[in-house]
């Protein structure tokens, strides 16, 4: 019994939430279902507008015609079409003066309403350069002045920009689906507040009323399933964008690769081959002096030995940084917890990566994680640092994390900025959260697959 | 003694079984891969093996895995690893079974006959032949850490020839002092670390290897 009467109490102030959520919806509804009408609305009225005014003009040209009915049904006609042609240019004009902040604003307002982020791809207006000649190049055509290029690039842009043909198809779409919706409900209120007042009607407008406050909550939401299909960036733009990124990462790359090689090219230039140089000299010098001075010869040879070291000590390190022999060895597990243990600071390395991931991604992983180490130690001043190492749905993850001062930067330029364009280049990642004062987090991501 | 050599390069290995041979040593094995090396560790169980790491067919750390399989099948089992390049984690790797007869050596070593001889015998006889580049790293790491700082620069240098597991007598040569005045040095550095002192030069490397292990927590 006690149990009974205390889930009804508790119900009760749920049920009220529940009624007062349910205005709410209505509230906000009604709000986004307006500034839906007005959004959409604008192109559309201007069209009818100068549609039904100017119809009215001109079929008053010839409505004191008195000839045929043949004739003036062709005069009418001709009225009619020009009128049409009127709606056409007063669209298109619309269009171009406000088309783009009109779409922009329905992606805010997707943004806002839905959370869905809809990217725009509109093409940046190509810089004016003046020509030797005194001309002035807008990125289209080549003309005297300058002001003139440059509106004519702004126009070119708003009209050229397939991300604006777009654009036109989105407030084509919209208008014959997202706005009869949206208006309908609000047609249902205030229509039904018109008739209400009328005499004998009341009954009737109620009903309207009671429908439109009904539809409100439902009758923005198709803007939902519209925007993020439509809204979009161009097919073709994306590829655009898609083909710098790419080419600025085959840029880097190629640098990247013409740098190893002169590094290696010149550590084995300075190092290993002057020595061998000076060991032939050795040898050479030793056996000349074998039989005249045997006690010389064997210091020749000693010190040869010694060089001997001394190069293969420079080929070791040389080999070190074009591929770290554990990591050739047991691959990047390993090779990171041989680099925990040499490093300066104290690192923990976690894993929980099955298997060896494909090479050149194990290589890529690992100079990425010593080179967070060695900033962590040497520009963050941490005295702890933890790496984990895990993989999941194809994809494998470092996460760094140290106890130093924080305020690293991905900024152009920076070591990290370079480490990004590196996973860049495989399809990677780089996340980061660095506040001032520490500590630093630092998730690389990277799609691959296990061995 | 008898040897089992296991190394894939071919001028290395013969250059090995000649030093070894001229030395008055068996050479019983002389192998170039890594099944071959374990099964020969195993079914000639010599005196002492050297191994290289990097063995075909995979050219990863066959030699390695397998002279630690070998020495899981027979404990203790002196084994000498060879390598380009020395490695803290390995040298932890080999040590962990904490039974002695270990040496890890760059290939370099092999440029000075007499120290390289003189390496296999002592991991033959049970104790342990670290490189010197290994026993750098592994107090290098530790110099940061509390216990070492209380070291003097001469204790430190005392501390890693022992590391490398020479006896207080190679120390005293190599440090031109008397054998003397080293094991006073071993008393403060056993005394300074809280190590109970011992006589047999295997337990003191273990024992300090296992010190500078505990310093810290990762793998």
């Amino acid at each position: 019994m006690k149990d009974v009467t205390s889930r009804a109490t508790r119900r009760q102030p749920e049920r009220a939430r529940d009624r007062h959520w349910r205005g709410r919806e209505i509230a906000q509804g009604i709000c986004r279902s307006a500034v839906l009408t007005g959004l959409l609305g604008v192109i559309p009225a201007v069209g009818l507008a100068v549609g039904f005014f100017g119809s009215q003009d001109t079929l008053s040209w010839s409505s004191k015609l008195t000839a045929p009915l043949a004739v003036r049904g062709l005069a009418a006609f001709g009225e009619e079409a020009l009128a049409l042609w009127w709606v056409v240019v007063a669209v298109v004009a619309t269009f171009v003066l406000l088309g783009r902040p009109l779409s922009q604003a329905a992606r805010r307002l997707a943004q806002r309403w839905t959370g869905v982020q809809i990217e725009a791809g509109y093409r940046p207006v190509p810089p004016l350069t003046r020509l030797a000649t005194g001309f002035w190049w807008n990125g289209y055509a080549y003309l005297k002045s300058e002001g003139e290029a440059r509106r004519q690039a702004s126009l070119y842009s708003r009209t050229s920009d397939p991300q604006a043909r777009r654009d036109a198809l989105w407030l084509l779409v919209a208008s014959v689906t997202v706005l009869p919706v949206a208006a309908l409900s609000l047609a249902g209120l205030t229509g039904g507040i018109c008739v209400a007042i009328m005499p004998g009607l009341l009954g009737w407008g109620l009903i309207m009323i009671a429908a439109g406050l009904v539809l409100s909550p439902a009758g923005w939401r198709v803007f939902g399933y519209i925007a993020p299909r439509f809204l979009g960036p161009d097919p073709r733009s994306r590829l655009d964008q898609r083909v710098d990124e790419l080419e600025s990462i085959r840029a880097d790359l190629t640098q990247t690769q013409a740098t190893e090689l002169e590094r290696i090219e010149r550590g084995l230039h300075d190092g290993a081959q002057a020595r061998l140089v000076a060991l032939g000299l050795s040898m050479g010098t030793a056996e000349e002096l074998i039989d005249k001075n045997p006690a010389a010869a064997k210091e020749v040879l000693a010190t040869a030995r010694a060089s001997a070291t001394v190069a293969l000590d420079e080929l070791r390190s040389l080999v070190r940084g074009i591929n770290p022999p554990v990591l050739a060895e047991r691959g990047v597990v390993d090779a990171i917890r041989a680099l925990a243990l040499d490093a300066p600071v104290d690192v923990t390395v976690t894993s929980s990566v099955p298997a060896r991931p494909e090479r050149p991604i194990e290589a890529a992983l690992y100079f990425t994680v010593a080179e967070l180490i060695t900033n962590a130690a040497k520009h963050a001043r941490a005295s702890q640092v933890t790496v984990h190492l895990g993989y999941d749905s194809d994809t494998l993850t470092a996460i760094v994390t140290d106890d130093g001062i924080g305020g690293a930067t991905n900024a152009r330029g920076s070591g990290l900025s370079g480490i990004e364009r590196r996973m860049a280049a495989l399809g990677g990642r780089l996340d980061m959260e660095s506040p001032s004062g520490g500590p630093t987090l630092i998730t690389v991501t990277v799609p691959c697959v296990l061995s | 003694m008898r040897v089992v050599v296991a190394e894939d390069l071919f001028l290395l290995r013969d250059g090995l079984v000649r030093l070894l041979q001229a030395h008055g040593h068996d050479v019983v094995a002389a192998v170039d891969t890594g099944p071959a090396a374990l099964s020969a560790l195993i079914g000639e169980q010599p005196d002492v093996a050297i191994v290289d790491v990097r063995l075909p067919p995979t050219f990863s750390d066959e030699g390695l895995q397998a002279a630690l399989a070998a020495r899981r099948e027979v404990p203790g089992l002196p084994v000498l690893i060879l390598s380009q390049h020395v490695e803290q984690l390995y040298a932890r790797e080999l040590l962990a079974d904490g039974q002695g007869g270990i040496g890890y050596q760059l290939k370099d070593r092999v440029l000075d006959a007499g120290q390289f001889l003189d390496a296999v015998e002592r991991v033959a006889a049970g104790g342990t032949a670290l490189d010197p580049q290994v026993v750098s790293k592994l107090l290098g790491r530790l110099s940061r850490a509390d216990p070492l700082a209380v070291l003097t620069e001469r204790e430190r240098s005392v501390l890693a020839l022992m590391a490398e597991g020479l006896s207080n007598t190679a120390i005293a040569s190599r440090l031109y002092l008397s054998e003397g005045a080293i094991s006073k040095y071993t008393t403060t550095i056993f005394a300074k670390l809280a190590l109970a002192p011992g006589e047999d030069t295997n337990r003191r490397v273990r024992a300090v290897l296992a010190y500078l292990d505990a310093g810290h927590d990762s793998p």
